[in-house]
């Protein structure tokens, strides 16, 4: 939980903290987990678990279980005079299978898609870490941060350099960030993708610019821009896409290059009167494969007594589709391109969460909370033609254990 | 493009003036953990991993670090 609940999570509703600007840019407008008073250790486990993908909505009419993934992250953060380090590790087992390709279901008869799986179940391992050097430079705080991400199939190395500029007394502040992430797959061949890629790779660069407001005593508002540009291999090698003429089976094939835009805001209003902070979130989001997509998140963080808070959540999400999906295609596009990855498909998505936290003495924390996924045309702000059969559903318990020393 | 300067000028000086009065001793209340825009980071990364795994649509007032092979 690190900055998940710290003492102040313990004070009655209406205590109002150090009153100070120091304790303000120390939560309110700082960076994400930067500068720690104290050393804080943070332990997560989740437990993520896709649905079954329904009979009527598979190809051969039965079941198909689908993913399942363990996860174990680790979070350190260590103040080093006026700088600090922290340390972010991730482990992540994965296993059950993934969508492969999309069919008719019965071609010039039923013409309804329906999914067919990768067959045989998926057994990898995911390891992940990310450090974080946090330092004072200019009147300016500065955060530099190096990744590294190996799996079975796919490498990543990543770095970037963050900011945020709080002019003394001043009621905003300005953040940003500039990101590389260089990526290689090198595909597992297995029974059912012999012909995938050799190997392959791309180039990501990220970027973002913030304005927080501090609106009055007890509202902050935060509004920002971001920028992705991908260059490289950006298709998934192991999926397929149908194509009714002939019939034949194709590689996904998507450009080399995709721009990504959002714009987005986030308010926290506290309300005294019955100790709860108000989250809400808004991100517009587009990119140059036509995908236009929508998030609001809502949450609600209540402290109850002393010792407790409680935060239920909600979120939705709504896309419009990449330019060149469709669930199966009648012939090849002109252009070459195509995808029938659900991810690239018109659809809607709904999240209920519940978080619960509970200090300890001994400035221990320990914490459980759970998350339900939903996707479905049904959800997205358009109407949907065509609902992709491979839409996910998934339920996520989490544990949490932390302390600070 | 010049009008909608035209637009934008009044709104940056209406966030402005709207943000000039509280004094640093009333900002008591701001500093709570529950109203960092993000209060729990580690949970906060692990849920736009899961979500940038299963969405098109990614980005925000973050950097993104590297990506994965997720399905």
């Amino acid at each position: 939980m690190g900055r998940g609940m710290n003492n102040d999570g313990a004070k009655k509703p209406t205590a109002p903290a150090k009153p100070s600007l120091s304790a303000l840019t120390a939560a309110a407008l700082a960076l994400p987990g930067l500068a720690p008073a104290q050393v804080e250790t943070d332990l997560l486990y989740s437990r993520y678990q896709e649905a079954d993908l329904p009979g009527e909505r598979s190809s051969d009419g039965v079941d198909h279980p689908r993913y399942e993934i363990d996860t174990y992250l680790f979070r350190l953060a260590a103040p080093l005079g006026d700088q600090a380090v922290v340390a972010n590790l991730t482990y992540e087992t994965l296993s059950g299978a993934s969508p492969w390709y999309v069919e008719p279901r019965q071609a010039g008869v039923d013409d309804t898609p329906v999914q067919v799986m990768s067959g045989a179940s998926i057994r990898e391992n995911r390891a992940d870490v990310q450090l974080t050097w946090a330092l004072p430079l200019g009147g300016i705080d500065w955060g530099v941060s190096l990744g590294y991400s190996t799996e079975d199939d796919y490498r990543a190395t990543s770095g970037g350099i963050e900011f945020e500029y709080r002019p003394l007394g001043s009621a905003h502040s300005l953040s940003g960030g500039v990101g590389y992430s260089y990526d290689k797959i090198d595909p597992v061949r297995g029974a059912r993708s012999l012909d995938v890629i050799e190997a392959a790779d791309k180039d990501s660069l990220n970027a973002f610019l913030g304005v927080s407001w501090v609106l009055d005593a007890r509202t902050v508002l935060q509004t920002a821009v971001s920028y992705g540009l991908h260059d490289g291999f950006l298709s998934d090698p192991y999926k397929r896409v149908y194509v009714v003429q002939g019939p034949t089976l194709i590689a996904d094939s998507r450009p080399e290059e995709r721009q990504q835009f959002t714009a987005s805001a986030r308010l926290r209003r506290y309300l005294a009167g019955v100790g709860a902070a108000l989250h809400a979130d808004y991100r517009y989001y587009r990119d140059d494969w036509q995908i236009e997509a929508h998030t609001v998140e809502l949450s609600w963080h209540q402290a109850l007594g002393e010792h407790w808070r409680v935060v239920p959540g909600l979120r939705w999400y709504s896309q419009s589709q990449a330019e060149f999906y469709a669930p199966y295609f009648q012939t090849p596009r002109s252009d070459g391109l195509a995808s029938s990855d659900y991810r690239l498909s018109p659809y809607g998505a709904l999240t209920a969460r519940l978080d619960l936290r509970r200090a300890l003495p001994g400035d221990w924390e320990i914490g459980i909370g759970g998350e339900w996924y939903e996707a479905s045309a049904d959800y997205a702000v358009s109407s949907v033609a065509v609902e992709s059969p491979g839409l996910v559903e998934y339920l996520i318990f989490n544990f949490r254990l932390g302390t600070r020393f | 493009m010049q009008r909608r300067w035209h637009l934008a000028l009044p709104l940056a000086a209406l966030l402005l003036s709207a943000c000039a009065t509280v004094q640093p001793w009333q900002r008591g209340d701001l500093a709570r953990n529950e109203m960092a825009f993000e209060p729990d980071p580690l949970l906060a990364s692990y849920r736009r991993h899961v979500e940038f795994s299963k969405e098109a649509a990614s980005g925000g007032a973050t950097l993104s670090g590297g990506g994965c092979g997720c399905n």
